[in-house]
């Protein structure tokens, strides 16, 4: 049996390595802030900042849902149709009028309806992954594949332009005292799971299924339930990030809403330093992940980089992120 | 005339434990020797040795004479002609018979293409050689066991071996496969190639074997002609001259304060199984390796599924489907493997202590102070040494592990505790608390099942043994009849 040797470290050293251990990706964070600042004087102003924020909300929420999917050892590929498509049937909801003019119903209706078949598709996801006892990336690389299309046949490939009422499109475009109300839904929601993750039992059972299933078997316990769990869990915050990618352009397009979402919000949570084996995470660190996603976005469209060059910078930034945090075991 | 293979003065050691103490060991050319021995003996040890899995630390190795040179390669022995044929095969279940054989040393056309034909053709004649008409083209994966073990040999054949070593190679075949086998290796043997044979069944020695020799401890012990000495000469040697009785008084409890009775337990490795354990009784399981003493567990506790057999806790019948419903019942089960199994190494000793007491307690949130006090309590009461209750599992001895995954039972309350192979990868030191901690618990009133394959650690704590072998109970006896001889005829089951 080995047994680790405890070598005696100044008080210094130790808290050093403890941030280092528990906070690189911070650490990288503020290196990527200080390069912008120094190449384009004006990333720092408070309106683009705000603006970076507004705008890599919508990935965000879906990010920390997925964070619990990949800290139980679970991957959600289908994330970005199912926006498509609990979006599409918010837009419809939404749009119908009674002969006055007037909307049909209340908008929490579609609101709801639209989390609903979000956190529906998760349910389905989970379902499939652990009774049938298929790998969740086949799962729900399936399952994306079976949404994008109904969203595509139900729209017939357009584009469907909602109510452009002020209460609906205030969500994702409005602020409140200055800050994007995109950013602090991502912000209430991240407190709401940040409690979970940590202070709840589920959310200790997350890190002991994704960490060793077996044992948490033997442990009693309930391995599929937890699993299905965060496969709603991460429906559920698709459904959020629908609605304020609905509202803010008061549109779906059946082909492009929400495309690469899914990729999007597992680098985040994979720059956060997440482990995709399971067992490991912390929902700041996607926090901080997705933050470096927008960051980097918004910097291509500051210096001037070709569009087409943007996933060439996107992929070196997480080949960085990634190897930066890397530990030997 | 030089003997065929001589070992002289091999020592090997693992992570500071040698295994191999001095051994010497020779063997003549076309000699059938058996090497036997209890578990951890270091049979499989010297024998991976001389095939080249391991390093030897010490000692050195004559083939015909001439010293082999001392670095681990299983391909330059074979190419020595030295095989061996492990117990769990080598082989690619999805590639064909005749790849199998040929793996790495594909006969290839001009212009390095694989000749496939070639292999084929050869494949076939060398299991013709075996007496096995099986087509090389087939997918290994399809074949029965018997049938895969003939292509390992096939395989060794393939190399010129002149010496064969064969790990228990019956402890997978019928009786008719086995007395096939056993015509085989007569057949090489008079061929003029050795076979080393490794068996836990001490009866096939006597019927196949010419020469036996005997490990214990990692020491050797003696080699004798087989027609000399009959199968109990040969536990005996196994087990020492020295008689160890038992260390430890009677039960003295409740002989009627049955706590849980496993009636009929069948399944297709576990024949007809039943026995009991009384409130604060220490039970234990011994047996060799493979006798189901794990799987009977597992089927106590919900995780096999049997084709008949009933529980009952404290007299009435229960249903365990799952670990869940096993909880309910208050059992509890510390696992043979705790890092497959026990314990999710890379979370802290906290969460490790208290995933089951969480599930008892009422509430969706953690208590932080009840769960801070409860993990204290264990790091105290079970002496864990440990910087702190957020240390992460995996930085923790095999001694300290073993007690959180033992914690996190006690923190459930369970009445009845199962542990399979408590002490195994733990330092002497730590198994004594292990062993203090565990009477202490019995005295208690909670029943306690150990499964061991330690002699020596059945002696020394359990009141009762049950002695199993290959899936049936062969043997039961209270601490003041209990020896390690008697143990090891049941075992053995000669």
């Amino acid at each position: 049996m080995e047994t680790v040797e405890q070598k005696p470290e100044s008080r210094f050293v130790s808290i050093a390595k403890n941030i280092w251990q528990n906070y690189s990706v911070v650490v990288v964070f503020v290196i990527i802030l200080v390069v912008c600042g120094i190449a384009a004087p004006r990333f720092l102003r408070p309106e683009n900042l705000l603006n970076i924020l507004r705008n890599t909300s919508i990935v965000g929420v879906i990010a920390l849902g997925m964070t619990f999917v990949i800290i139980a050892g679970g991957i959600d590929l289908s994330s970005g149709p199912v926006l498509a498509t609990a979006g599409a049937v918010l837009i419809l909801l939404q749009r119908m009028v009674t002969a006055e003019g007037e909307p049909a119903m209340p908008l929490w209706i579609p609101i709801l309806i639209c989390c609903a078949i979000a956190v529906g598709f998760g349910f389905i996801n989970g379902i499939i992954t652990t009774k049938a006892k298929l790998p969740p990336f086949i799962v729900t690389l399936a399952v994306g594949i079976i949404a994008r299309s109904i969203t595509i046949y139900f729209c017939r490939g357009a584009t469907i332009i909602g109510n452009r009422i002020p209460e609906f499109t205030r969500i994702g475009n409005g602020s409140l005292f200055m800050i994007p109300i995109p950013f602090l839904i991502a912000i209430a929601l991240l407190i709401i799971l940040h409690i979970t993750l940590t202070r709840s039992k589920f959310g200790t059972y997350v890190y002991a299924v994704g960490g060793n299933e077996e044992a948490a078997r033997y442990s009693g316990i309930k391995v599929d339930r937890v699993k299905i769990l965060t496969y709603m869990l991460v429906g559920l915050c698709t459904g959020i990030a629908a609605l304020i990618e609905m509202s803010r352009m008061a549109a779906v397009a059946a082909v492009t809403s929400g495309a690469m979402y899914e990729f999007e919000a597992i680098t985040a949570v994979i720059v956060g330093g997440t482990s995709l084996s399971g067992g490991k995470g912390r929902l700041i660190g996607t926090v901080v992940g997705f933050i470096i996603l927008g960051v980097v976005n918004n910097m291509m469209i500051m210096l001037n980089v070709s569009p087409y060059l943007s996933g060439a910078v996107k992929g070196a930034v997480i080949l960085f992120a990634v190897l930066i945090q890397r530990r030997e075991r | 005339m030089a003997k065929l293979l001589s070992m002289q003065g091999i020592c090997k050691s693992f992570f500071g434990v040698e295994v191999l103490h001095d051994v010497n060991f020779e063997v003549e050319k076309g000699e059938i020797m058996a090497l036997c021995g209890e578990n951890g003996a270091g049979k499989s040890t010297l024998m991976k040795v001389l095939a080249g899995v391991y390093l030897q630390d010490g000692g050195d190795i004559y083939l015909k004479g001439e010293q082999l040179a001392a670095h681990a390669d299983p391909l330059e022995r074979q190419h020595l002609g030295i095989s061996m044929i492990y117990q769990e095969l080598n082989l690619f279940g999805e590639l064909s018979v005749a790849q199998n054989i040929f793996l790495c040393r594909e006969p290839r056309r001009k212009g390095g293409l694989i000749d496939y034909n070639r292999m084929y053709d050869d494949s076939a004649v060398l299991l013709k050689k075996l007496g096995e008409n099986i087509d090389p083209r087939r997918k290994l994966g399809e074949l029965k066991i018997a049938q895969k073990q003939m292509v390992e040999i096939a395989k060794a054949i393939s190399f010129n071996v002149e010496l064969l070593i064969m790990d228990e190679p019956t402890s997978v075949l019928t009786g008719k496969e086995t007395a096939i086998l056993f015509d085989l290796i007569r057949n090489l043997s008079a061929q003029g190639i050795a076979v080393i044979y490794i068996s836990h069944r001490l009866n096939e020695f006597t019927e196949v074997c010419q020469k036996v020799t005997v490990l214990r401890d990692g020491y050797y012990i003696d080699t004798k002609n087989v027609p000399d000495v009959t199968v109990q000469d040969i536990a005996t040697l196994m087990v020492g001259r020295t008689i160890t009785e038992s260390r430890v008084a009677d039960f003295s409890g409740d002989p009627d304060a049955v706590m849980l009775e496993v009636k009929n337990v069948t399944d297709d490795k576990l024949r007809d199984l039943s026995f009991n354990v009384r409130k604060g009784e220490i039970l234990g399981f011994s047996g060799l390796v493979g006798a189901g003493r794990t799987e009977l567990m597992e089927v106590v506790f919900g995780i096999r599924k049997p084709e008949t057999g009933e529980v009952f806790i404290e007299g009435q019948p229960v249903t365990v489907k799952s670990a869940i419903d096993a909880i309910k019942c208050d059992l509890g089960f510390v696992t043979e493997d705790r890092k497959e199994s026990g314990l999710v190494l890379c979370r802290d000793i906290t969460e490790n202590t208290n995933y089951i007491f969480w599930q008892k307690s009422k509430g969706l949130f953690k208590n932080k102070k009840t769960t801070a006090e409860n993990t204290r309590r264990m790091i105290d009461r079970l002496n864990i040494r440990c910087q702190g209750p957020d240390q992460h599992v995996s930085n923790l001895s095999g001694g300290n592990q073993q007690k959180v995954a033992l914690a996190k039972w006690l923190l459930a309350d369970a009445k009845i505790l199962i542990l399979d192979e408590p002490t195994r990868g733990v330092d002497v030191g730590a198994r004594q608390e292990i062993y203090h901690i565990i009477k202490e618990l019995a005295a208690a009133g909670i029943a306690i099942v150990i499964v061991s394959s330690d002699l020596q650690e059945v002696l020394t704590i359990c009141e009762r043994v049950i002695v199993m072998h290959e899936g049936r109970i062969t043997g039961s006896l209270i601490s003041s009849e209990m020896t390690e001889e008697k143990i090891m005829y049941y075992a053995t089951n000669v």
